[in-house]
């Protein structure tokens, strides 16, 4: 694994366990942390507070891991759904992370509501997942959005969530933009991440006849699932 | 007092160490990535680094080959902070000026001060 200058290879496992390892260390730090006997009631408060919304964090991964390695065997019902609706259940959902985190999430909505075909469940577990990565990789003070656009022509759309964060180098846009091409793979997101996330994203997407994609910006950028707009949507 | 930079993305462990480091009576700055850790760098003029390796933007070694660029920069110690310490040769990384890793996994705060002290 050591090439002493930051490459590693990475199989599911290793990813998985790599990306279960930086909530379980945060965890262990505030709980050391906690034990200062010379803490406020106030700060003792709000390190407890980071401590279960860190632990949730790491559990909604261990439980989308649980998802895709059974999605074979499971049986999806996909259906109809409101994207805009969705998104802002996501949003309510993790209001209270971006919060302590002191950044805010925000769905940018469209003026025509439409709906896509996808499975209720796998749509929310990959925006949770985009918007968990885009929380890391945003700015304090800055707001996360989630977007709705609609592809007339090619009968899709498009659900992404938009970070404004550091800007990935060209070298880096390059090697994403070659793995979510061959994706479902393990592919790198950003320099610290396995990949495991995407590669989930990947997989949930697939099962709803979907994909992901990625949008560079020159101050972050958008990760994307792309859906079968339902025909449902002339009625609307 | 020592100044120490403390470069770390996850806030709220930023926050922890940051205090642990302070109560220990350094003086501590925390950059979130590496371009805010060079512009720290100018400006704060700190006697330690303490570096993650895993951060967003740009891993650790784009920040260690800016720092060796200059002979001023390249001369103050680095002290590896990471979730990844299992997968370094700490002989290679001082070539890097990195002096001593410390295990995010495994460490105590009297760890990572002990740390600082070694290379202060």
């Amino acid at each position: 694994m050591n090439r002493g200058e930051g490459s590693f290879e990475v199989t599911p496992l290793v990813a998985a366990a790599h990306e279960l390892k930086a909530p379980l260390a945060l965890v262990r730090q505030l709980a050391l942390r906690l034990g200062d006997e010379h803490l406020s009631n106030a700060e003792r408060q709000r390190l407890l507070h980071q401590t279960v919304l860190t632990t949730e964090r790491a559990l909604r991964l261990t439980s989308d891991l649980t998802k895709a390695a059974r999605l074979d065997s499971a049986l999806f019902q996909l259906e109809p759904i409101n994207p805009d609706q969705l998104c802002r259940d996501v949003v309510g959902e993790l209001q209270p992370l971006f919060k302590a985190y002191g950044r805010s999430v925000a769905v940018k909505g469209r003026r025509h509501p439409l709906l896509l075909v996808a499975n209720r469940d796998l749509l929310r577990r990959i925006l949770l997942g985009f918007s968990d990565n885009a929380l890391h990789y945003s700015q304090p003070g800055t707001a996360v959005h989630l977007q709705i656009q609609a592809f007339k022509k090619s009968g899709v759309v498009r659900v992404g969530v938009r970070d404004f964060g550091p800007a990935l180098s060209s070298d880096m846009w390059r090697t994403l933009q070659k793995k979510l091409d061959s994706a479902p793979q393990t592919i790198h997101a950003r320099p610290e991440s396995s990949g495991l996330g995407l590669y989930i994203a990947s997989q949930f997407a697939d099962a709803m006849n979907g994909r992901i994609g990625a949008v560079r910006h020159k101050d972050g950028a958008t990760f994307y699932v792309e859906l079968q707009a339902s025909n449902q949507l002339s009625f609307l | 007092m020592t100044r120490v930079l403390l470069v770390e993305d996850d806030t709220w462990l930023a926050e922890v160490e940051a205090s642990v480091i302070n109560d220990a009576g350094y003086e501590v700055h925390i950059a979130p990535h590496a371009p805010a850790a060079i512009d720290l760098v100018d400006s704060f003029k700190p006697d330690v680094i303490v570096l993650d390796v895993l951060l967003a933007g740009s891993t650790a070694f784009a920040l260690l080959n800016e720092l060796q660029s200059y002979s001023d920069t390249g001369m103050v110690p680095v002290v590896f902070c990471t979730n990844i310490a299992d997968q370094f040769d700490a002989k290679k990384l001082k070539e890097y000026g990195v002096m001593r890793v410390v295990d995010k996994t495994t460490m105590y705060p009297a760890d990572l001060i002990a740390a600082i002290r070694s290379v202060e």
